[in-house]
């Protein structure tokens, strides 16, 4: 990454800007304000998701090959500053930062050619259905069973924090197709190109935040044709593990802590510290932001330099390092937030939260997302392996 | 003094606690603060009748001469169970406050339950300091008119009695006001109760205390510890559900409690239970025997919010995805203390007194 002042970059980041002060509808904007996880209000990102697919930004991580814009690593940088700068709702992820790129790799052409488009313009929407009631951090013992039938396999057992399921229109699973050998070994990696199938039911949970989220899926003889299936038959496995490469790295997330901690900053000056003065100029507060300021800094350093393609990035632990140290981070920030609304953090919001709402919100917008943003985010330490597994990759990968 | 509960204490825990466990199972109390009202009459009779009510008030009153240990004893066993009823609102903090300033006739409505009290206080960021009050009380006629905004009032819009404070020429002072009288924003709290935003303006109230910067502070310190019993019991209940989830959770074919990291954890959150705990019942003893002072409601407050922080989101963490639904008690618990932490000073505000060495904060000018 080339961090010299550079006049071509700065007219990219003009361009760059104008349409993104233009190009999103006050529906779109407000999810962004209401944006309060990984994972925003489900009609407007995907809106948005299109609109941006049309000027053909909606995949800048792509090879162009597919439908990525073939831009630098420095304007992929820019335009997530400016992207974040204004509160725009992120894209959903489990597309473009997982399957898709998975099925670059290891998708067949017939796959590539049938998946790829609609995840690229944000037409379909997939769900990520990995973990089961009794397979969690030891999702090697996931037990929904692919049984071979004729062309088919039939699928029985279910799924469960499966985020966005009442949303999506397709699934990527993995499933048990043998038992026997290590556990490891009779995972198969399967797609489903549709939700409605006979004998597939979505129950969503609501969460800590009182929003629906995550779902349960269950399947009672449900088919799906064998020519779904990623990689070989029970070596889904190593499908996946290539998968969680792409979940726990993924694209620049500093810019969206950055803009964060900024509001966070903003309203701090102009909020009361009961100490007679504001609390952006409580001594104690200050320390603390300062202590931020600097967590985040490195942080955006060791993004910058994975994504300019450093070693930093080829270390076996890599995406373990990258995933706790974002998960933290954003943590730490949540409760910042939580700090700064103080007492208007306590109004339950959730009416408020839907974009449309008639219900007005109390206070500003930070107290609006502060308190479901914290709560969402103790999520970010349990989500794509829990923490306490990725410190058991890191030390794996210390031990001589 | 051993600082343990005596037996008449130990048998009022159990009858309280064995009244809530047939009446108000989880999913009741998550019925209850999901209807209409947000809290539930019949259960508030039960109260009434079990003397909570009237558990800390003088005989004059019809209360029952209860102590501050009492109170705390009952009020560990509210807060593991969620209790939504308006008795800190009502008993804790109107009744408190009226019971400072003698208020003997309102101070009988709320000890026999009848009336539902609110306590208009705090101004939005959560400090509790009587001195930093602007809401203002001008004489009106034979009474006087408030003019100002109380922010996150508990059941500050369906109270039938609100005791509001306001500052009345250089003073704080303790007013009773019409409930309907303010323009009322009603709503739910993240931890499941009914508060309100209440805005006065030039809103006709009845004095019934002036210069009561030091009657409001001793009030208002009594009411923490008894907020702080509730946020330590549900401490404790955390603590208790998550060492039986980690027993029982099994992956990759043992207990998850059986992983030194999970262990240690919990480790940590008994370490972090038990410190909260002495404190909660040292400075109890301190407030029976007249010796609470400032610092030290402080340190209370102050370390209840923290360890209760950090318990619950060892808890969340230690259940897993499970600990991220509504569907458990889990996360409520850890709302609720978040929401005690909130009121009257988080553990930010109450550590930077401490270390600057204020009992409380300078008054702000103007
Ligand atoms: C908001 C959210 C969104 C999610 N989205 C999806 C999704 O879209 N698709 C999907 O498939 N899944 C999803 N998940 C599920 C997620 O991947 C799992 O929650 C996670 O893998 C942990 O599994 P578990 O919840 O069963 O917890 P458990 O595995 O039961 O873990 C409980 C506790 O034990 C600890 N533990 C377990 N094993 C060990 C060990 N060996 N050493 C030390 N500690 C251990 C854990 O760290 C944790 O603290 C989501 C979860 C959340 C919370």
């Amino acid at each position: 990454m080339d961090i010299a002042p550079n006049a071509d970059l700065e007219k990219f980041r003009e361009e760059v800007a104008e349409f993104l002060d233009t190009a999103p509808t006050p529906e779109i904007r407000e999810a962004g304000r209401k944006t309060t996880s990984v994972f925003g209000p489900f009609d407007q990102v995907m809106a948005w998701h299109r609109i941006l697919h049309a000027r053909g930004w909606s995949a800048p991580d792509w090879p162009v090959e597919h439908g990525g814009t073939g831009w630098s690593v420095e304007q992929r940088y820019v335009f997530a500053e400016e992207y974040q700068k204004r509160g725009l709702p992120p894209l959903l992820p489990n597309g473009l930062r997982m399957i898709g790129p998975l099925l670059m790799e290891l998708g067949t052409p017939e796959q590539q050619a049938r998946h790829l488009p609609g995840i690229l313009s944000g037409e379909d929407y997939w769900t990520q259905g990995y973990s089961e009631p009794g397979a969690g951090s030891d999702l090697a013992s996931l037990s929904t069973m692919a049984v071979p039938d004729g062309d088919d396999y039939v699928l029985n057992g279910s799924k469960i924090w499966t985020t966005y399921a009442h949303h999506a229109n397709r699934m990527f699973l993995l499933v048990r197709t043998s038992r026997e050998g290590r556990k490891q070994r009779g995972i198969t990696f399967l797609l489903l190109d549709r939700m409605d199938l006979p004998g597939l039911e979505v129950r969503p949970i609501i969460g800590l935040d009182g929003a629906p989220e995550q779902c349960e899926v269950f399947f009672t003889d449900v088919r799906v044709p064998q020519a779904n299936r990623v990689g070989a038959e029970n070596d889904g496995w190593s499908v996946a593990k290539q998968l969680l490469k792409h979940e726990r790295g993924g694209s620049a997330h500093s810019p969206m802590l950055r803009r964060r901690l900024e509001v966070a900053r903003a309203v701090a000056a102009e909020t009361p510290s009961g100490f007679g003065g504001s609390l952006a100029d409580d001594p104690a507060f200050q320390r603390d932001l300062g202590e931020l300021e600097a967590e985040l800094a490195s942080y955006e350093h060791f993004e910058k330099l994975a994504i300019s393609g450093h070693p930093i990035a080829k270390d076996p632990a890599y995406p373990s390092l990258n995933k706790v140290m974002s998960s933290e981070l954003t943590q730490r920030i949540s409760v910042l937030m939580t700090r700064v609304v103080g007492l208007d953090g306590l109004a339950d919001q959730r009416e408020a939260l839907h974009v449309g709402s008639e219900v007005e919100p109390l206070g500003g917008d930070l107290a609006l997302v502060a308190m479901p943003y914290y709560l969402n985010s103790r999520a970010t330490t349990i989500y794509a392996g829990t923490n306490e597994v990725q410190r058991d990759l890191v030390a794996r990968t210390l031990r001589s | 003094m051993d600082f343990t509960f005596t037996e008449e204490q130990v048998l009022l825990r159990d009858t309280v606690t064995r009244s809530l466990e047939r009446d108000y199972s989880f999913e009741a109390r998550q019925a209850i603060a999901r209807s209409e009202r947000g809290w539930s009459p019949e259960v508030w009779a039960r109260l009434v009748e079990l003397g909570l009510t009237a558990l800390p008030f003088p005989e004059a009153v019809g209360g029952l001469n209860g102590s501050i240990v009492d109170v705390v004893a009952v009020a560990e066993v509210f807060g593991a169970h969620l209790l939504v009823e308006p008795w800190v609102a009502s008993v804790v903090l109107a009744g408190g406050v009226l019971a400072a300033v003698e208020d003997q006739d309102t101070l009988a409505r709320i000890a026999s339950g009848e009336a539902i009290g609110a306590l208009a206080h705090e101004e939005g960021r959560g400090t509790p300091d009587p001195a930093l009050i602007t809401t203002t009380a001008e004489r009106s006629g034979d009474g006087y008119a408030l003019t100002g905004e109380k922010r996150v009032v508990l059941h500050g819009a369906s109270a039938d009695v609100l005791v509001v404070t306001a500052r009345l020429d250089a003073g704080p002072a303790v007013f009773l006001v019409d409930p309907s009288a303010p323009a009322a924003t009603g709503f739910t709290t993240v931890d499941g109760r009914r508060a309100a935003h209440l805005r006065f303006d030039a809103t006709p109230a009845t004095l019934l205390a002036a210069d009561a910067e030091q009657l409001l502070r001793e009030a208002l310190d009594r009411a923490l510890v008894v907020l702080a019993a509730e946020a330590v019991g549900a401490t404790g209940e955390l603590l208790r559900r998550t060492a039986e989830y980690a027993s029982t959770r099994e992956q990759f074919g043992v207990p998850i409690g059986t992983f030194q990291t999970v262990a240690h954890r919990l480790a940590d959150m008994k370490i972090a239970y038990v410190k909260a705990r002495s404190t909660l019942l040292y400075t109890t003893a301190l407030t029976e025997a007249g010796r609470l002072g400032p610092q030290d409601v402080a340190v209370l407050k102050a370390q209840v919010g923290r360890l209760g922080r950090l318990v619950g989101e060892y808890a969340i963490q230690t259940h897993g995805g499970v600990g991220m639904t509504d569907e458990l008690p889990i996360g409520h618990l850890h709302k609720r203390i978040l929401a005690v932490d909130a009121m009257f000073g988080p553990a930010d505000h109450h550590l930077r007194r401490l270390g600057a060495g204020l009992a409380w904060a300078p008054a702000t000018t103007g």
